[in-house]
């Protein structure tokens, strides 16, 4: 099997390579397709910091132009800040140009509706049906695009009334904050600092390129733990490029571990918030069964993807819930991830217990988590994954989203990924030693399946 | 009517339908690739209303394929042309329908000198289109785009070493101008303080819709001729959307036909310095008598801008222009320019103490008649062909279509690279002359159709 075009529409959008197949064209049409889609009216349009924002830029407001719609141009912003903006300015819909935790080369474009969430997967195959038709509205007028100098007020608003400033300000906690000079850049300091910390902003110049790769993994944590020790800071946070997802480094400089973000903000939102159902999706840590034990409330596990985990707190009347990749979704500020309500969160939990991050992290069971992926053609892994079934059909499964084996030690979750040729399995469990021997184990058994 | 024509200076089409962001895209891409890596390319618009939508297209094009893009906006071609050479930039789109209609639009192609490409540079950018290969530029390959609010400084300045700035400011001069919503709307208040001009403008919104065709000519004169009937005022101007045109207006509210620009520009720059005229086989044989008063010589070339001035910079000509409105000052920039031409009537007025009406009487008075005649798409080049033929006893000129020069006058008949029409332009001494020639013309047409 060759390697995949890198272009991918999907549910959540269009993305691709600069140079390669992510070109003026391809964006003039698809967002033709999704201004088709919306009707008139305005439509907010914002980007992360990555060098290739202004020519993907143009080409949307051309796109928009021509079915008709009025731009909004609101220059960089970080996409929860972007959500907040659609559903409270009461824009039309909205397209922000990020390529999120994914490297420079790449961009794309992130479709929100009105009311500031991303499509439902009903909706997406409308928008790509009208892009793969090529059937765009054509406008014989043709609107000027608006300016609107600060597309953070909204999101300020929101989250300044979530936040317990009182309690934050009383310990003024020392956070060192790197925002990999992405989108959050222009906006996390100044925040942190009406939250009532001390500030040390690395890495937030909307100019520079990205510093690390922006992926908020603990490989990328080297700058910020660095920096946690030089100053004594007693909490270091990390954004990615488009600020939806957040990683915490202890006083120590130690990260730990995305899983842990939506941990510490999920406790803080149960003891200090309300009381709520967790939704949370397949692969997220079992740490999470735990707090919910402890308060009594109930997790609901969703598909992979934020607006699964979204639609099912929709209907769970779930207003707490994410991703263990550090994507906290507070519903009180919007239902989308949000690195900043994710610092709120742990900055609350964080000055009202008087613990150190490390205390607060130990407080919880330990869970090791191994990822790995096996190269199959397409064919091969819908086979591959029908034969899983069957052969694991008297163990306690979830087939939401490939295939979640649970036992009392341990999970494993293995699914076709739609980005690469590729299965991804996830293994999570308390014995570092069994995940490890059960994942070469489920590894050599999917490469027999392929014969 | 066709909806799109492909034409020597660049593309040219009605937008939504004949010219859209996917062709404006490809074009822009095109060209880019024509030019090669991580050149500078200026672009503007000139108000129209589809000039955002087409210039954002084009804009994310030029920078995916690695040009720079300096973008100013909307702004007069002929100071786009000025820019391009003065702050050496390595080419330019004009946005812009020029003359057209509001819905149509055009992109007009420019070089490092700001010239309109010549004919084998721009088959080259259109084999490029029509192949498709583009060039694909990597993230930290594409180009930068600036929006620049370009200073007229440069410009000001440049014109007072053209101009005698003292001597128009001391009249203080009363104008109406009429700016067709175009760009020229963007600078002519900034350009009138300079030279101290009292004005009153007209239809000097931009993106609005058109009061009417943005073509200067006698028709879209009568805001202009309705004021200067009425009040008193010294002339005015009607500029075409891009300003490379314009028309005038004599003090007494006459409205001039667009014949009468060159005539007028001409006689005031050779007052002041010789040399020979380019002009076209579809212009007036007033500026033959022009050139007869200063003892210089006239050269016919094709008609458009791009001949014209290619014609002026391969025979080292510095005065050319055409019978459309438009004059070019090689010495100045290597565009038609008309902010630079109303300047040079309104200094020879002071500096020979005279009105518009004055000067005009000066200049004999012929009798021409432009028509159009329509014809079946695939027909038009035959019928020129077959035209030869007929008028093969006279001495023809074929650079453009047939143009025959006899003792009391002349012809000429071309294909239009705009619509489906032959273009038809027969100018005499007398009124009989020049509908004789029209009775002959059509006669040998019908015969032929």
């Amino acid at each position: 099997m060759k390697k995949l075009s890198d272009l991918k529409i999907s549910i959540s959008g269009i993305r691709g390579i600069i140079g390669k197949s992510f070109t003026p064209r391809l964006i003039l049409d698809f967002t033709q397709a999704f201004s088709t889609y919306l009707g008139k009216g305005k439509v907010a349009v914002a980007s992360d910091t990555r060098p290739t924002k202004n020519m993907v830029k143009h080409a949307v407001f051309s796109g928009l132009i021509s079915s008709g719609n009025i731009p909004v141009d609101l220059g960089i912003l970080p996409i929860p800040s972007f959500q907040v903006y659609v559903k409270d300015s009461r824009a039309n819909g909205g397209i922000e140009i990020t390529a999120s935790h994914n490297p420079v080369e790449w961009n794309a474009l992130k479709l929100v509706l009105k009311g500031g969430r991303f499509p439902f997967s009903f909706e997406a195959e409308e928008i790509i049906d009208i892009y793969q038709q090529g059937a765009f509205r054509k406008s014989e007028y043709f609107p000027m695009k608006e300016y609107e100098e600060d597309g953070f007020k909204y999101h300020r608003k929101r989250l300044l009334s979530f936040a317990d400033i009182e309690s934050i300000k009383k310990k003024k906690p020392k956070v060192v904050v790197d925002s990999c000079n992405g989108a959050a850049s222009p906006y996390v300091e100044k925040y942190l600092r009406e939250l009532g910390c001390e500030v040390i902003a690395i890495n937030t110049d909307p100019n520079a390129l990205f510093p690390h790769s922006p992926e908020p993994i603990p490989e990328n944590l080297k700058q910020l733990s660095e920096a946690v020790k030089k100053y004594g800071a007693d909490i270091g946070f990390a954004q990615d490029a488009d600020a939806d997802r957040l990683a915490v480094v202890d006083e120590k400089g130690e990260p730990i571990g995305e899983e842990y973000t939506l941990a510490l903000a999920v406790t803080s939102y149960l003891k200090y918030k309300r009381k709520s159902p967790i939704v949370v999706n397949l692969s997220t840590s079992s740490v999470i069964e735990e707090i919910a034990q402890k308060f009594g409330v109930k997790v609901f596990r969703s598909k992979i993807g934020e607006i699964n985990v979204v639609e099912e707190m929709l209907s769970y009347n779930s207003s707490i819930g994410g991703e263990g990749n550090g994507g906290v979704i507070a519903k009180d500020v919007h239902l989308c991830r949000d690195s900043f309500t994710g610092m709120a969160l742990i900055l609350e939990l964080f000055s009202k217990s008087n613990k150190k991050i490390s205390e607060l992290k130990a407080e919880l069971t330990q869970y090791y988590v191994k990822k790995d992926k096996i190269k199959v053609s397409l064919k091969e892994s819908i086979l591959i994954m029908e034969k899983l079934k069957e052969k694991y059909k008297n163990e306690k499964l979830n087939l939401k989203d490939g295939i979640k084996i649970i036992t009392k030690n341990f999970w494993i979750h293995i699914r076709p990924s739609n980005t690469e040729p590729v299965i991804r399995v996830f293994i999570e469990g308390k014995d570092k030693s069994e995940i490890n021997s059960v994942l070469s184990d489920i590894l050599s058994e999917i490469e027999s399946l392929r014969r | 009517m066709q909806n799109i024509r492909i034409s020597s200076s660049g593309i040219r089409g009605k937008v939504p339908e004949g010219l859209n962001i996917n062709i404006a895209s490809d074009f822009a891409s095109a060209f880019s690739t024509y030019l090669g890596e991580g050149k500078r390319v200026g672009v503007s618009i000139d108000g129209r209303n589809s000039g955002f939508l087409l210039s954002d297209a084009i804009l994310s094009s030029l920078s995916a394929t690695g040009s720079h893009v300096c973008f100013y906006k909307i702004m007069p071609t002929p100071i786009l042309q000025f820019l391009i050479k003065e702050r050496q930039i390595d080419a330019g789109i004009s946005i812009t329908g020029g003359h057209n209609p509001s819905e149509w639009n055009a992109l007009l192609l420019l070089d490092e000198n700001g010239f309109y490409l010549n004919s084998i540079e721009s088959n080259e950018v259109f084999n490029i289109y029509h192949s498709k290969e583009f060039s694909k530029k990597s993230w930290d390959k594409i180009g930068k785009i600036k929006y620049i609010d370009a200073k007229l400084d440069d410009y000001l300045k440049k014109l007072s070493l053209f101009v005698d700035v003292e001597s128009i400011r001391k009249k203080n001069y009363k104008i109406v101008f009429d700016l067709s919503n175009g760009a020229v709307a963007k600078v002519i208040e900034r350009i009138g303080d300079f030279f101290n001009i009292e004005s009153i403008l007209l239809n000097n919104e931009s993106l609005g819709r058109f009061a009417h065709n943005p073509e200067p000519n006698p028709e879209n004169a009568s805001q202009v001729s309705s004021i200067l009937r009425n009040f008193s005022f010294n002339a005015g101007f009607v500029f075409n959307s891009d300003g490379s045109r314009v028309s005038i207006v004599d003090e007494k509210g006459e409205a001039f036909s667009e014949e009468y620009t060159l005539p007028f520009v001409a006689k005031a720059f050779l007052s002041k310095k010789k040399s020979p005229i380019i002009t076209t086989v579809s212009t007036s044989m007033m500026i033959d008598y022009i050139a007869q008063q200063f003892g210089v010589s006239v050269f016919r070339t094709k008609v458009g801008q791009s001949s014209v001035t290619h014609t002026m910079e391969a025979k080292d000509f510095i005065l050319g222009g055409e019978g459309s409105g438009s004059v070019c000052i090689r010495e100045f920039s290597n565009g038609y320019d008309s902010i630079l031409s109303f300047l040079l009537i309104l200094e020879f007025m002071s500096i020979e103490n005279k009105t518009i009406s004055e000067i005009k009487k000066e200049i004999p008075e012929y009798f021409i008649i432009k028509y159009k005649v329509p014809v079946t798409p695939g027909k038009m080049y035959g019928i020129i062909h077959k035209l030869k033929e007929r008028f093969k006893k006279e001495k023809l000129d074929l650079r453009d279509g047939i143009f025959i020069k006899r003792k009391k006058g002349w012809f000429n008949i071309r294909v239009s690279t705009t619509e489906f029409i032959l273009r038809i332009i027969v100018e005499a001494e007398d009124e009989k002359t020049a509908l004789k020639f029209k009775d002959e013309i059509d006669e040998k047409i019908w015969s032929i159709l």
